[in-house]
């Protein structure tokens, strides 16, 4: 029987040993319980047998392998080479338990990822009851907090790439997404608005927030508590000071006040009703407003918003860090310039995933289109591109015209980069056939580059129907979770009398996306061909 | 993953080696010498003993002979191991070593008694 036992547990061993000495092993624990008999010296032998089993076990699997065997005889220096760490095939059971273990590892590595954002600081509920009973705050300008990391994110906010702007454009140009994202605000939020059909779901902190510049004293801008938290059930009172601000905010900023006047009255009616009482989440109740708001005013821009992570009170300066990591992933993206190439029969091929920011990315924007100066045909592919800074926008069409021309931007009102700085020193594109690649994915700015070119009969659009993302609202911070979209102004479109707003713009040849570029070659080929 | 080492020379492994110095022994015989040299300090556990038996063999300090009968023990066949030239060369080294080491420690006094 205890033979048995500790045949059991020589099992421990790696099989090398095993193999070797595992009869040898009984033997001798043979030969010692046959000459140690009696009650203390069996004990004594157990004893030794388990000190020797942790002892000789995890030496045995630290030097079990004799060595590594090197694959080739010699070792030639800087020469790669193999080594094996065993020469024998794990067993079947081996492998299944290792499949489940990394399984198992798998899953509660991922489902601690997700529930990581549920986390909440005990002291954050106890701020956000104090928040509560404060006044509803006003916009502010600012420009959106901007993330390097969000530059890439398919998560679909139109300028995800631009997600930038408040980094860079503290400089000049008003950002495609600034000019509704004034105020300090989680830019998850910010992009909802101008995407209503994303589920709200906050994105990850964003560098333009981890510190406030200009009030570091004040708590909310404490890193400590503006990490994710929990979604927080939902009082009367609560509800009832989201709804008296959100009102009052309407009021104050949404373009038409007279719609602004009926909204209110609706959700006061709701709220007079009960239709809001059995909301205790969150999200649920931004949810439900946003939907009693835009019953009235059909208004896909005009949202209220909840966020788990706090919002930040003040509105927060790009960080140098955050400038810094911008930069960075924009250097390793080539500014998102992906390919840049002469194609055969000399026509130039630009794939760009989105408008970046100019003060990072100008050189690397103007190099790739003087390498395509002399192209005879030029194709912008912009099926993958999400938007970004107007710009930049404007700075690519500019090199389309030998004299400035107006470029129409749904997000705000007439400014001086509302014009191309056409022409450009130097440039030979200005009557160069344009091309540019569409798909339902196009989106933003990267519409807007296609719509207003479009506008002014400059390019061919070939692809797909793009996604119709136009208009946005400015920001309003409710309170330490809650806020909303409201836009604020309509700016003249002087092409027509809608935009792309909701429709998308219409290519001048619908192809499917995937189809694109050969159609556009096969277009500027036939076009080479009738000169 | 480190290759077994005996440099420096395991203490179970010197012992092997030691109670390999006059006779030809398997590896119960091993443990009995052992536990005798040392006034049954040290009992070596199967896993100790052989993996020891496994450096030293592979180092070609010990060498194993055809296995045979141990009359006293019964019928069974035992593996018996030989101290070879190097390995009587490396237990006499490692016993110089000590040696050299005990002179030290009397000399600062730790230990009492004549210089070896």
């Amino acid at each position: 029987m205890s033979e048995k036992v500790y045949a059991l547990l020589l099992r421990l061993f790696p099989s090398r040993f095993r193999e070797a000495y595992r009869d040898e092993a009984l033997q001798l624990f043979r030969d010692r319980a046959r000459d140690e008999k009696g009650f203390l010296p069996r004990i004594r032998l157990w004893l030794d047998l388990f000190a020797d089993l942790a002892i000789s076990v995890p030496r045995q699997y630290f030097y079990a392998e004799p060595g590594l065997l090197g694959a080739s005889g010699q070792r030639l220096g800087a020469t790669p080479s193999f080594y094996f760490l065993s020469d024998e095939a794990p067993r079947a059971g081996a492998l299944l338990l290792g499949t489940l273990l990394s399984l198992a590892a798998l899953l509660t590595f991922s489902s601690l990822l997700s529930q990581g954002g549920n986390h909440r600081p005990r002291i954050a509920t106890a701020r956000q009851r104090q928040r509560a009973a404060a006044p509803p705050s006003t916009a502010s300008a600012r420009p959106a907090p901007q993330s390097a990391s969000d530059t890439n994110s398919p998560g679909g906010s139109e300028d995800e790439p631009v997600a930038s702007t408040s980094g860079p454009s503290a400089s000049t140009a008003t950002p495609f997404r600034a000019a509704q994202v004034k105020s300090g605000d989680s830019r998850s939020t910010a992009l909802r608005w101008q995407e209503p059909s994303l589920s709200p779901q906050p994105s990850i902190p964003q560098l333009g927030r981890t510190a406030s510049s200009t009030q570091p004293v004040q708590d909310d801008a404490n890193p400590t508590t503006t990490t994710a938290v929990q979604n927080e059930r939902l009082d009367a009172r609560e509800r009832q000071h989201v709804l008296a601000s959100a009102i009052a905010n309407l009021k104050q900023h949404y373009v038409y006040p007279d719609v602004a006047q009926k909204m209110a009255e609706a959700l006061r009616t709701h709220e007079k009703r009960g239709d809001d009482d059995a909301t205790t989440d969150g999200e649920a109740f931004a949810k439900l407003l946003t939907m009693q708001m835009r019953d009235v005013s059909h208004d896909m821009h005009l949202e209220l918003v909840y966020s788990r992570s706090l919002l930040p009170q003040h509105p927060t300066e790009p960080t140098p860090e955050g400038l810094a990591r911008y930069r960075a992933a924009m250097n390793q993206e080539n500014c998102t310039f992906e390919k840049v190439e002469v194609l055969p029969r000399n026509i130039g091929y630009l794939k760009l995933n989105s408008f970046p920011d100019l003060s990072v990315c100008r050189t690397t924007a103007t190099a790739a289109m003087a390498s395509l100066n002399h192209v005879d045909a030029l194709i912008f592919d912009l099926r993958d591109n999400r938007g970004g800074m107007p710009e930049t926008v404007a700075l690519m069409a500019a090199y389309l015209f030998d004299h400035p021309e107006y470029l129409y931007n749904p997000r705000e009102n007439t400014t001086r980069q509302s014009w191309t700085l056409s022409p450009v020193p130097g440039n030979r594109l200005a009557d160069t056939p344009v091309y540019v690649l569409t798909s339902a994915k196009t989106f933003s700015g990267a519409e807007q580059f296609c719509y207003d070119l479009k506008m002014l009969k400059r390019i061919t659009l070939v692809g797909e129907k793009t996604g119709g993302g136009a208009h946005s609202g400015v920001w309003h911070r409710i309170d330490d979770h809650f806020g909303m979209g409201i836009p604020e102004t309509k700016p003249i479109n002087p092409f027509a009398e809608t935009d792309w707003e909701g429709t998308g713009v219409e290519p001048d040849v619908k192809v499917k996306a995937g189809d694109a570029l050969a159609t556009a070659v096969k277009l500027a080929e036939s076009k080479q061909q009738k000169k | 993953m480190p290759k077994r080492k005996l440099h420096p020379l395991p203490s179970a492994a010197f012992h092997i080696l030691i109670s390999l110095a006059e006779q030809d022994l398997h590896g119960y015989g091993i443990m009995r010498q052992v536990a005798e040299q040392t006034d049954g300090r040290m009992r070596l556990g199967p896993g100790t003993l052989y993996s020891s038996i496994q450096s030293l063999l592979e180092q070609r300090f010990i060498e194993e002979l055809d296995p045979r009968e141990d009359i006293k023990l019964g019928q069974e066949r035992r593996r018996y191991y030989r101290l070879t030239s190097a390995g009587r060369k490396l237990a006499r080294s490692e016993a110089e070593r000590l040696a050299d080491l005990l002179r030290v420690a009397r000399a600062r006094k730790i230990l009492r008694g004549e210089y070896v």
